[in-house]
């Protein structure tokens, strides 16, 4: 299975579930902004959790299919079509040779994951085939996809791609009846984004602290895989300490010098030296990954008791979605 | 040097669902430092089931792990995961009857050509510490540096043991591109650049050595504890460095 990028949009890249095995050298994680999403694409397509996905930001985006293909797309920030005609999220798609695929607006999000039966072939570089630009490493030659790119898929697919495979496989565009919805593991309100208290969450003033569960924040311009700077919440330290670097990771909320927010992303650096006033929790990093510039968000404070339990959830959830996939094609 | 295991200073909070960090102190200090790589060492000789990463810091270690693995252990006590790992890393620090001491580290020389177009600031520097630049470059390289941190981006070695007389504070605008191996200096810290990145460091030199290479099983030179030693070569030695 093969396409060809035609347009290669805002910026498009292969991306896995991360690089974990090197953050000790401060290489980052990086891998997928919205891993809920990246799943729920490879479970469609009946793919391990590892497999690459590629990651496509907003709409504008077009590839060319160049060997018979069977792909799910999952996320909100285009709809896929081809032809004219819709392609459904959540479910494998067969979209024979010679069809072309673009990504369409959609106002709800800002990225959206293409996974094919087998996964993405893209070398391992430390142990993952995430794309991490700033050192050139992973994906297609450690850089964003260009025009004229070719993504293969990996020749070894899973026994369960290849049922979903032959059960698809024909002249037309094909897919079947169900669909793995990411609505079902979102919280109704996508804007609130639940964190739990940082480390320095005390450093700050009273109506600091306050603001920052109240408040309206909203996402501003220069924002990236590596993080996110926030607009309309000023933060005032109470506590000057010296801040002596240590771990930060995707999602940790610091305050800049200027009492400004920083969400930091999936391209996070390792440390950092900025006081943390919130970490957001995991399951709702999708979220934060499906926001863009402009668009406003609140903050809303759980323990991290609720934060581990919605996480091992999350897991549940997707481990089930993924063995009912496998009942489908038993 | 600190024992922690005596004086009960280990202090562990929640990085977030799939991290703790573990404090030993708030200063830049090389026992401290020593007790955070002395504590790492040990917890990798002896993980807990669902570790897969540490991360150390000048005062802290970060430890990594997989929370699915981690809630299923029935024989690590305590109900969530935080706890379970707190827990772990309690006895692990209790059970340590003498204080973590790391071996003598094996020093790492780093080949590096000071001044001309490898370092554009050392004559600023040298003028507004009134030495000439070949007493900047004898001060630079006849100290001995310790790692105390791997950070900022892949593979770049924050260094303490920088003489006094060096300290300089960053560039007021920092340069929009630091070449790859460029040696600078902020604050009392020394640091190499591993990678073309953006940066404030006055660049006082360039080494021809990767710090940074995917290709490696260990990416990165240098690590958290490491000693290391500048040597300086000429740009004739520079060009014609093969690794």
């Amino acid at each position: 299975m093969k396409i060809r990028i035609l347009k290669p949009g805002l910026l498009s890249t292969v991306q896995d579930m991360g690089r974990k095995n090197y953050l000790s050298d401060a290489v980052p994680f990086s891998g997928v902004m919205d891993q809920l999403s990246a799943q729920i694409a490879n479970i469609a397509v009946g793919n391990d959790p590892g497999c690459a996905v590629s990651e496509f930001t907003q709409s504008g985006a077009s590839f060319k299919v160049e060997e018979d293909i069977v792909l799910a797309w999952s996320g909100e920030g285009a709809y896929l079509s081809s032809g004219g005609r819709h392609l459904p999220s959540g479910r494998p798609v067969f979209v024979p040779a010679g069809a072309e695929i673009y990504l369409e607006h959609n106002p709800d999000g800002f990225r959206s994951y293409v996974a094919v039966a087998g996964g993405w072939d893209a070398p391992e570089v430390l142990g993952s085939r995430s794309t991490y630009i700033p050192a050139g490493i992973g994906g297609i030659n450690g850089r964003a996809l260009l025009e004229d790119d070719e993504l293969n898929s990996s020749p070894a697919l899973s026994p369960l791609s290849r049922q979903i495979v032959e059960s698809l496989a024909g002249e037309g565009i094909n897919y079947p009846n169900w669909q793995i919805a990411v609505g079902a593991f979102l919280p109704v309100d996508r804007c609130t984004i639940r964190v739990i208290p940082g480390k320095e969450f005390d450093w700050f003033d009273d109506a600091s602290k306050q603001h920052i569960f109240t408040g309206k924040i909203a996402v501003a311009n220069n924002s990236s895989r590596m993080g996110y700077r926030l607009q309309g919440a000023k933060m005032s330290r109470v506590r000057w300490d010296e801040m002596l670097s240590t771990a930060v990771v995707p999602g940790t909320v610091q305050v800049a010098g200027d009492g400004e927010l920083i969400l930091l992303m999936a391209d996070a650096q390792t440390t950092g030296g900025y006081p943390r006033i919130a970490q957001v929790a995991s399951v709702d990093m999708p979220l934060c990954a499906q926001l863009k510039p402009g668009d406003e968000l609140s903050f809303c404070r759980i323990s991290l008791k609720d934060a581990e339990r919605l996480y091992l959830k999350q897991v549940a959830d997707l481990d089930k979605a993924r063995t009912g996939v496998k009942q489908k094609y038993s | 040097m600190v024992n922690i295991a005596a004086t009960e200073l280990l202090v562990i909070y929640p990085l977030c669902e799939y991290a703790v960090t573990v404090e030993f102190g708030n200063s830049i200090d090389e026992g401290i430092l020593r007790c955070v790589t002395g504590f790492n060492r040990q917890l990798l000789q002896k993980p807990f089931p669902g570790l897969y990463q540490t991360v150390s810091a000048y005062a802290s270690l970060t430890v990594f792990f997989d929370p699915v693995i981690v809630i299923g252990q029935g024989s690590l006590p305590g109900l969530g995961c935080f706890d379970k790992v707190c827990n772990y890393l309690r006895m692990l620090n209790t059970e340590n009857e003498m204080p973590p001491v790391d071996a003598a580290a094996e020093v790492i020389s780093i080949p590096v050509c000071y001044g001309l177009e490898y370092g554009p600031d050392i004559t600023e520097l040298a003028e507004t510490k009134k030495l000439p630049v070949v007493e900047i470059i004898t001060l630079h390289s006849e100290a001995t540096y310790t790692v105390f941190m791997i950070g900022f981006v892949p593979g770049f070695a924050y260094l303490g043991g920088l003489n006094p007389l060096l300290e300089s504070p960053r560039k007021a605008t920092p340069r929009a591109i630091v070449p790859a191996g460029s040696v600078g200096i902020a604050g009392a810290q020394t640091g190499i650049y591993p990678l073309i990145t953006p940066g404030g460091w006055q660049l006082i030199g360039r080494t021809p050595v990767k710090l940074f290479d995917a290709n490696r099983s260990q990416p990165s030179l240098l690590k958290a504890g490491d000693t290391v030693k500048f040597e300086p070569i000429s740009a004739e030695e520079f060009k014609n460095y093969s690794a």
